[in-house]
């Protein structure tokens, strides 16, 4: 893409749902006094009787959206990503993702979250959640979605109100580069390839898939063949894709804004391990909590983590170098 | 389905020992919390909440979410009984590859909610009623929540979502029993106020300290206390609950922990442990020996039976005993309907009318209309078709059945047709004409001979002994089977029938403690007796036992 274009996941988001809401009576949305932050109160003032506000009070907000799901309602819930998994992961787990009725695996619930990770910003490391992906991902039945852009959670958010089940969906607080055109399918747990390469694979997930990208753009000068993947399914995860870079490729570097363990990258590593061991680095906050920023700052704060284009670079040539 | 007083009472003691089973089995669960809402789950599965246990998932269903998660043998006891599946499937409770987890699961079609982490299940139930009124249904949502579960915050965040909402499809029980697993719930995290010392009854006794209605009043919603024991006032409080529009309800049932079992009542340790299995013949026992005290009111002031009625409502009683007397089938006249349907208003406690007059089917009618929760008629004025008919209407109205006979009368032979849908059978101990009189002494031996004979034709209600009955030998009565006991001038004659009530059954809980000593005795001589003392460990009742034991030379 050439002249940098941005989109606002919140706004997309909203935008979707309405549209979802619209098709789909059996469609309710629920929030916990953040629905204009999450711009859900335009899914309410369009229809009233199926929007819920429940104030700050987010165990509630979860299992509320559990018992309109278990009578039949697709339930959308959303707050800030430290608020639910942050918060409620005994929720989350007992009423959402556990109660399976007849042959369905857990309740028809939706998570969606915006201010995932580092890029919260200037609310400080008290609000900035580094370890969502990791305890999503631990629960059975519970689908995790990163998006690298708002054009992905647009679709992403068509998708899940039509597949059944429990999904966490996190978003980023701050407008983000557009990465996908739109004409680009999505599918859960398949990885799309943004720019094939044979040198080394770098996998991503939500805004660190444009730092994959900008990454691979430095390698080329430097006549490296990166593949970077939009690892936007991260459970289920594309197996088959990853197995196929790692033979193609013979080195993984994963990047993303959240702890590296029992994150993306971990369950990259994961994978890669059991199906085709290839050297693998992961680049994200190193298990440490973030900082405030202001929007100007963030990428001050990413540096700090190492979350950047040249740390990827510099972890592919290495990876590269490590190959058997 | 709307079952009669005594059949739902007969339905929780079926589902009572269930719980026995089941948790003695697995060798671990909750007895004390599934016994505390026996009667509630009673009154909500054969009352109030439309189901259909042979398709779970019928889409009009109302649906019962126990967030108290914990008592979930209660709650398949009672899915058991009310026909989801086997009552032997109970005795899978907690095994591998059972679906009947430890906690209620939607493994087990019919079960509504994955309860087990407290807290949860009011706000899922808040969904639930969203759902219902959203697509217009007719839908009533029932929840049962804990007191110690009442710790968790998230409880008053439903709290307050449901007053938001105007949550009124939605009917929530608060189990009070003053119990949780560490200890009483007024030490732990107290709803009322801080219990100092260990005697429970304080709080049970002292209104004064209740402050947990107060609570829910402030968060906007409608309260109604209730004995959550009491069947009649369970069943009436869910009819206010279901009729109160633009706010929700809640019944706070007092209850007592593990209700039922004398070890288990009030006793923390009877929170989450099973019993042995060698005490559950025992149990069953104890369980199979409840009983029901009724005050006659023609013992008392004839000129002011509103005030005898109040006297044994504030005295407690079961029941009520009402002596219709015609002056043909008896010398006697007291009243009829007409009275009845004059006294019904003054309390829920059950009517027990019992029709001495000639031609009963004539009448019955009247005393259905009147208000009767049972009414009884007399073996010597009916034949088998009329009893018959007595017994449709009885049955359709959702009135108990009860059949009496004369001091010089046998059971007769056509009653064995009804005996297995009988509520009751009254063995009269003086001749039925006047109260005052004095018990018959051979009737101890009829009653015996005719509780076998009944036991063998499977009859389930209850024996009520009736004439001449105090204190003296009430417990005699109870050794003889009677379940049910009329007190005449013995209880009203008396200025304090609270106390005198207290006494009557004092006395048949001395007599139900030697029977399962003797029990305990043939089934495990000294050992168990020993084992089974040890288990009374709340208030005075081991004493009590130990000198029975005594007397009976089995320590």
């Amino acid at each position: 893409m050439s002249a940098e274009q941005f989109g606002d996941m919140r706004t997309e988001y909203s935008k979707a749902l309405v549209a979802v809401g619209e098709e789909n009576p059996n469609v309710v949305v629920l929030g916990a006094d953040t629905t204009d932050s999450l711009k859900t109160a335009n899914f309410g003032k369009k229809f009233p009787e199926r929007f819920f506000n429940v104030g700050i009070a987010e165990a509630n907000l979860v299992s509320v959206a559990a018992g309109l799901a278990y009578s039949g309602k697709t339930a959308f819930a959303s707050t800030y990503a430290i608020f639910l998994p942050g918060r409620c992961v005994d929720q989350i787990r007992n009423a959402i993702a556990y109660p399976s009725p007849g042959d369905k695996k857990g309740l028809n619930v939706k998570l969606v979250v915006s201010h995932g990770g580092l890029s919260v910003g200037a609310d400080g490391g008290s609000h900035q959640q580094v370890e969502d992906i990791a305890i999503m991902r631990a629960i059975p039945n519970m689908r995790v979605l990163v998006p690298s852009d708002s054009t992905t959670v647009s679709k992403l958010t068509w998708i899940i109100s039509q597949q059944y089940g429990p999904f966490y969906m996190r978003m980023a607080r701050s407008k983000t580069p557009i990465v996908h055109n739109e004409s680009q399918e999505f599918q859960i747990g398949k990885g799309i390839v943004l720019q094939d390469g044979s040198d080394c694979t770098v996998a991503a997930c939500g805004i660190t898939v444009k730092i994959a990208l900008d990454a691979a753009d430095l390698l080329k000068q430097e006549g490296i063949s990166c593949r970077v993947i939009d690892c936007f399914s991260v459970k289920p995860i594309d197996k088959e894709l990853l197995e196929k870079a790692a033979r193609e490729t013979g080195s993984i570097v994963t990047c993303e804004e959240h702890n590296v363990m029992g994150g993306f990258g971990s369950s990259v590593a994961e994978v890669v391990s059991e199906s085709y061991p290839v050297p693998i680095r992961r680049i994200g906050v190193q298990d440490k909590f973030g900082e405030s920023a202001r929007d100007n700052e963030i990428p001050q704060l990413f540096e700090k983590h190492g979350i950047t284009s040249i740390n990827i670079a510099n972890s592919v040539k290495e990876v590269r170098g490590k190959k058997p | 389905m709307g079952l009669n007083y005594y059949q739902i009472k007969r339905k929780v003691l079926k589902a009572r020992k269930l719980v026995i089973q089941g948790t003695s089995t697995a060798g671990s669960g909750h007895p004390g919390g599934s016994f505390s809402m026996a009667e509630i789950l009673g009154c909500l599965f054969y009352k109030h909440l439309r189901y259909d246990p042979k398709n779970p998932s019928w889409e009009d269903r109302d649906k019962l979410i126990l967030s108290k998660g914990h008592a979930s043998p209660g709650l398949f006891s009672n899915m058991a009984t009310a026909g989801y599946f086997d009552p032997d499937d109970v005795l899978t409770l907690r095994k591998f590859g059972s679906k009947l987890q430890g906690h209620p699961d939607l493994k087990c079609p019919g079960v509504e909610f994955c309860g087990g982490s407290l807290g949860i299940g009011l706000s899922y139930s808040i969904g639930n009623a969203l759902a219902a009124r959203i697509d217009g249904k007719d839908q009533r949502i029932y929840t049962i929540v804990g007191d110690g579960e009442s710790d968790e915050g998230q409880v008053w965040e439903a709290a307050m979502t449901a007053a938001k909402y105007k949550i009124d499809n939605m009917t929530v029980f608060l189990d009070r029993n003053f119990i949780q697993q560490d200890s009483y719930t007024e030490k732990i995290m107290p709803l009322d106020e801080e219990l100092l010392g260990n005697d429970l009854s304080e709080m049970w006794k002292d209104a004064s300290r209740w402050k947990t209605g107060d609570k829910w009043r402030s968060f906007g919603w409608n309260v109604i206390e209730i004995d959550g024991h009491r069947v009649e006032q369970i069943s009436d409080a869910i009819r206010r609950a279901n009729q109160t529009k633009g706010l929700p309800s809640i019944i706070i049932a007092r209850t007592i922990k593990g209700k039922g079992v004398e070890h288990m009542e009030d006793n923390p340790q009877w929170h989450g442990k099973a019993p042995k299995p060698e005490m559950v013949p025992i149990i069953e026992d104890e369980l199979e020996s409840q009983f029901m005290i009724a005050p006659s009111i023609i013992a008392g002031d004839m000129s002011n039976l509103d005030k005898e009625v109040k006297r044994c409502a504030d005295g407690r009683a079961d029941y009520i005993h009402l002596d219709v007397m015609d002056g043909q089938f008896v010398p006697n006249k007291t009243f009829d309907h007409t009275k009845i349907k004059e006294l019904r208003p003054l309390t829920l406690i059950p009517f027990d009318t019992h029709l001495m007059i000639n031609d009963p089917v004539k009448h019955v009618r009247d005393y259905i209309d009147a208000g009767s929760d049972i009414i009884t008629v007399h073996a010597e004025v009916c034949d088998e078709s009329s009893f018959g008919e007595i017994s449709d209407m009885l049955h359709s109205n959702q009135v108990g059945i009860g059949l009496a006979i004369n001091p010089d009368t046998e059971l007769p032979e056509w009653c064995y047709k009804f005996v297995e849908s009988l509520d009751q059978i009254i063995i009269m101990s003086v001749i039925p004409g006047k109260s005052g009189q004095k018990f018959i002494e051979s009737t101890h031996e009829k009653t015996k001979r005719i509780a076998k004979d009944l036991r063998e034709h499977k009859f389930e209600g209850y024996i009520e002994a009736d004439g001449g009955v105090n204190l003296e030998n009430i417990g005699a009565c109870f050794e003889d089977g009677a379940r049910a006991f009329v007190g005449g001038s013995a209880i009203i004659g008396q200025n304090d029938v609270r106390m005198i009530i207290k006494e009557f059954r004092n006395q048949v809980l001395e007599s139900r403690r030697k029977l399962l000593i003797k029990k305990a005795h043939e089934l495990g001589g000294t050992e168990l007796v020993n084992s089974w003392i040890d288990l009374h460990v709340v208030g005075e009742k081991k004493d009590k036992l130990v000198q029975i034991a005594k007397e009976f030379g089995f320590q």
